[in-house]
């Protein structure tokens, strides 16, 4: 098809997998670990981060031919943490309970040097509906390696996925024992390098 | 223009135009924000007292609604009246009403925590004796370990218990470390809970923050072990 092959959807697909922001670049690892602990802040912390990626890129492209070279990482910045503070704003408004689940996360989405890190090498050079796609690739990239973790974590930890029980009854009744483990940062950092390692060896076949 | 010049003035009206979005945003969602602030806190005085459930999920306005039907908050005054008026210069107090009188009497509980403050609420019966409920709201507690204070389990165990000895002086009701049938003798059992392993620091100041707390509120706890407690009237 040809939108599939079009450089806008590449700039999409690219980070989801082949250059994923976690495992190829190695960014916004950080947040990774924190935040994936129950499958549902996972999830929203992804949406938030994703937008903010992507309406930063947006943003920061369509200024790129007047931002004076000496003061664009302030201008970067200034645009990310604004809408870092309106993420976290129309959370505390809409979804109050997830909000203080994620209490300081979203805003270290500041931080997460992916969102910087797209600004600066990608949206500085490329037209604003790529610089939008290609922000909107990372933050799904970033989305998808969340999820993933998150997924097990719960589900190994907790023995639910999104609050739901999965294990049934009658295992917990047998002797099975939820891996405590899991709740902790380490077990996040296990769970990242080991995804690494089988992300390199499948896309080397 | 020079090049500095207009470095300035790019830098400050992106600020600008980043300051009228925030606060545009800011105000504009203030109402919803403080709605939702006011509601955890009538949802978490609910749950000191059992009417909720902490396993479910209630709405928003069913919250508004029970809270409204069952609870009436005053104003502990210097004096030990109860009265209706701001808490300036008294203590904060709800009342869970059935009947027509209180069934119990809800406490704010701010005390200090190993990694930060721990604040709850904690229920007594109207004999002004026996814990009726205990919630956790919010604390900055290692996970797993000091943290294990805000689920159910824990704050089962204070159900029951009492804030007098059996002669009927107060003591408060303490965290121990380890179980209290192992390490407290039998008739002061009332006045302990088990506590949480890995987390004896915790235990040690929440315990610590309780009896400050229930000390500030002897001269309400007293009134009601006399039976005669004096409620604002209307409500």
């Amino acid at each position: 098809m040809k939108l599939l092959q079009s450089p806008t959807f590449k700039a999409f697909s690219e980070p989801l997998v082949k250059n994923n922001p976690v495992f190829i670049q190695s960014l916004g690892i950080c947040s990774a670990l924190a935040v994936t602990v129950q499958l549902q802040t996972a999830v929203v912390m992804a949406l938030a981060m994703t937008s903010v990626t992507a309406f930063s890129s947006l943003t920061i492209s369509s200024m790129r031919k007047v931002i004076p070279r000496n003061v664009r990482m302030i201008v970067e910045l200034s645009v990310i943490a604004s809408l870092v503070i309106l993420a976290d704003q129309l959370l505390r408004a809409y979804l109050y309970e997830i909000s203080k689940q994620l209490s300081v996360f979203v805003g270290l989405i500041i931080t997460n040097c992916i969102v910087m890190g797209r600004s600066e090498t990608y949206a500085l050079g490329n037209p604003p509906i790529k610089s939008f796609m290609d922000g909107l690739g990372n933050g799904a990239g970033y989305g998808l390696v969340l999820v993933t973790v998150a997924a097990i974590r719960e589900l190994l930890g907790a023995g639910k996925l999104f609050g739901f029980a999965v294990i049934p009854q009658a295992a917990y009744d047998f002797g099975y024992m939820n891996m405590g483990f899991m709740q902790l940062a380490p077990a996040a950092f296990i769970i990242i390098g080991l995804l690494v390692w089988l992300q390199k060896t499948l896309m080397k076949e | 223009m020079s090049d500095q010049l207009k470095s300035i003035l790019f830098t400050a009206a992106v600020a600008l135009v980043c300051s009228l979005l925030l606060t545009a945003a800011a105000s504009g969602l203030k109402a919803r924000k403080l709605r939702n602030v006011a509601v955890d806190r009538q949802k978490n005085i609910l749950k000191a007292v059992g009417l909720i459930d902490p396993d479910q999920t209630v709405s928003a306005s069913q919250i508004e609604q029970r809270y409204a039907e069952n609870i009436r908050c005053y104003t502990l005054a210097g004096t030990g009246r109860i009265v209706d008026g701001d808490t300036s210069d008294g203590l904060p107090v709800c009342f869970y009403i059935k009947d027509g009188g209180a069934a119990a009497y809800i406490l704010p509980v701010d005390s200090r925590g190993l990694w930060g403050k721990i604040h709850g609420y904690m229920a007594i019966e109207k004999d002004g004796k026996t814990v009726a409920g205990f919630s956790v709201y919010s604390h900055n507690e290692t996970p797993g370990l000091g943290g294990e204070i805000e689920k159910p389990w824990f704050q089962k165990n204070f159900v029951g218990k009492k804030i007098v000895d059996e002669k009927g002086d107060f003591v408060s009701v303490g965290i121990v470390k380890g179980k209290v049938t192992d390490v407290i003798a039998k008739a002061q059992q009332p006045n302990y809970v088990d506590g949480i392993s890995g987390a004896s620091l915790t235990g040690k100041f929440l315990t610590g923050g309780l009896k400050k707390v229930l000390m500030e509120y002897e001269p309400l706890s007293e009134q009601f072990r006399k039976g005669a407690v004096d409620l604002p009237a209307g409500g």
